[in-house]
């Protein structure tokens, strides 16, 4: 099979149509054509991924007279006044900026990844809503990236964990509120707007206006307003079919309608309404927050994948979000752990356990402690201590089904993907649990 | 269905994984007319720009800040500052203070007096009362 090379896909990153000048809709579709015309030309209105179109462009505008002295202060940042009239700031501007840079550099990143798609990552699809200036399509790879390889870490690294559980530790790995404290701790700014006058450098997003940003796998049920207004049940089955990779329902309608309501508000603009009151420090503008920075990390992966390949990114992957701690058996909640537990002995063949009172000290003081061990024929399944009998048996009772669905092979356990790698050594499968423990 | 799940949020701790250097930004203020300013000048001078190129992870900004006092500035992820004054201090001086700051996480100062912190489990687990032999009193 022929090597893909993912490296040399990356030019379209940098190259975007120059007919994404005019907002939406009018995506290039002849970017040959474009090209030849941006090299010739220097519009000021029109807008391109290309480093090398605009360079001349930035020459032209001579700061005009203030009476400041210019030679003594200069001016932090040449702005060209057609800049402020973009959603997001232009491509080009990204060499200048010094928190890009600074940023580039605090992730190590590979020279290869361009401070251009370092800046692209920083957009968000509610600053500006065309996805060739957005970080929307890198958001997508990275976020199945990233759910890619934390699936498959914890499918191999707890092979007998419920699935619910492991939609909730994926949800602690690669969710937003998890992704969100990455972006924050890689020194990632919010703009206080977004605009193209702002620092390249800085976050992106509207906390208003929702963007439009298709980076959800997962299909939208038909009775999801139900869902949430009845407390329906979702069966786990249905989850893993129809619901995102957390096992949540899929609720925004990326798509037609508030594509609908972007375009009018397009319109609108040249009008001049009145400015709508904005509300800050409430729910909505803290999850929009939120997204805003876990789409940005997202992005920064897939940026690191379309320049650098499969290996980088996974090695990415690993040091910024798989090396982050999660304790899988906090994550438990048993509703009845002894049936359970008799249920899992049932098919496992173990005899029936046994909970058996190992040592008990101030039964009849105010803070009496039990230690009920849970045997199964001879073998000890697990202990736990108690304040009364039955908290004490529930708790061993848990903790022995816990020992079960924590099962793991080791720290260091090969996943599928590091198969991938040349001169990988050969394949041992992986334990695979034949399910979790069905009750009635 | 009887077990279900809670939800938890996944740690970070810097260096496990990838190391993030806290110090994100350092702001260098000057005069160039006052005294106190000499150092400061021949810092920006001689020795900041390889110091900010061995930086790069720091955004560095200078800027005059007139009938002043010069000082450095570190911004950091945590969302602190740090200023420090360097008024009548040779470059060298100047030097140590901003690796100073280069070299903090951020944090208000406090005493350490357990210098390892964890999140994981200890290794021996907690002390029982109700396991063992016992002592006979």
């Amino acid at each position: 099979m022929k090597r893909l090379r993912p490296s040399r896909w990356t030019g379209q990153l940098l190259l975007a149509g120059a007919g994404s000048g005019g907002r939406y809709g009018c995506a290039s579709r002849r970017p040959a054509q474009h090209l030849v015309a941006l090299s010739s030309s220097s519009s000021s209105s029109i807008r391109s991924q290309s480093s090398a179109a605009a360079a001349a462009a930035a020459q032209e505008e001579e700061l005009a007279y203030d009476g400041t002295d210019h030679e003594r202060f200069p001016p932090l940042d040449r702005i060209r006044p057609a800049d402020t009239s973009y959603p997001s700031p232009a491509p080009e501007r990204a060499l200048q900026s010094a928190k890009l840079a600074a940023l580039h550099a605090r992730l190590s990143l590979s020279p290869k990844i361009p401070l251009q798609t370092l800046a692209r990552t920083l957009v968000d699809a509610s600053a500006d809503g065309n996805p060739q200036f957005n970080n929307s399509n890198l958001a997508f790879v990275g976020q199945t990236l990233i759910n890619y390889h934390v699936t498959e870490w914890l499918m191999v690294r707890y092979p007998r964990l419920p699935m619910s559980i492991i939609f909730s530790a994926m949800q602690g790995y690669a969710g937003d509120k998890p992704l969100h404290q990455v972006a924050r701790s890689w020194g990632i700014e919010p703009a206080a707007a977004p605009g193209g006058e702002v620092d390249p450098g800085l976050l992106q997003f509207s906390a208003h206006k929702p963007g439009v940003s298709l980076v959800k796998f997962g299909y939208k049920r038909t009775e999801a307003e139900y869902l949430e207004k009845f407390k329906w049940r979702r069966g786990i089955s249905s989850r893993i079919v129809f619901d995102d990779d957390f096992g949540q329902t899929v609720k925004a309608t990326p798509g037609s309608e508030a594509e609908q309501s972007l375009e009018q508000q397009d319109g609108e603009e040249g009008e001049e309404g009145p400015v709508p009151v904005m509300q800050y420090g409430n729910a909505d503008t803290r999850s929009a927050a939120e997204t805003a920075h876990a789409h940005a990390v997202r992005a920064t992966v897939g940026a690191v994948y379309a320049h650098c390949g499969r290996e980088a990114v996974k090695n990415f992957i690993k040091s910024h979000i798989l090396s982050r701690t999660l304790d899988v058996s906090k994550l438990f909640m048993f509703k009845s752990p002894t049936s359970e537990l008799a249920t899992l002995c049932a098919r496992e063949d173990f005899e029936p356990p046994v909970a058996r009172l190992l040592s008990e000290t101030g039964r009849a003081s105010r803070t009496p402690v039990y230690v009920v061990g849970i045997y199964s024929g001879k073998d000890k399944l697990a202990e736990a201590a108690g304040p009364n009998l039955d908290h004490a048996r529930w708790a061993a009772a848990m903790n022995a089904l816990k020992a079960w669905y924590l099962y793991s092979p080791g720290e260091n356990v090969r996943v599928p993907s590091d198969m991938l790698s040349e001169g990988a050594k050969p394949w041992e499968p992986a334990h695979i649990d034949i399910g979790e423990v069905i009750s009635r | 269905m009887t077990v279900k799940a809670l939800q938890q949020i996944s740690t970070g701790r810097n260096g496990v994984g990838a190391f993030i250097l806290q110090c994100k930004k350092m702001d260098i203020h000057y005069c160039d007319w006052a005294g106190s300013s000499r150092g400061m000048n021949g810092f920006i001078k001689s020795i900041l720009p390889q110091f900010a190129a061995a930086h790069p992870q720091i955004e560095f900004t200078v800027s005059p800040r007139p009938s002043k006092h010069p000082i450095i500035v570190g911004h950091y992820i945590n969302g602190r500052e740090k200023a420090i004054c360097v008024r009548n201090m040779e470059p060298l001086q100047i030097l140590k203070k901003a690796e100073l700051l280069r070299d903090a996480s951020g944090e208000k100062l406090k005493r350490v007096t357990k210098p390892v912190q964890s999140i994981n489990d200890s290794v021996r687990g907690v002390w029982s009362p109700y396991h063992g032999n016992g002592m006979q009193v």
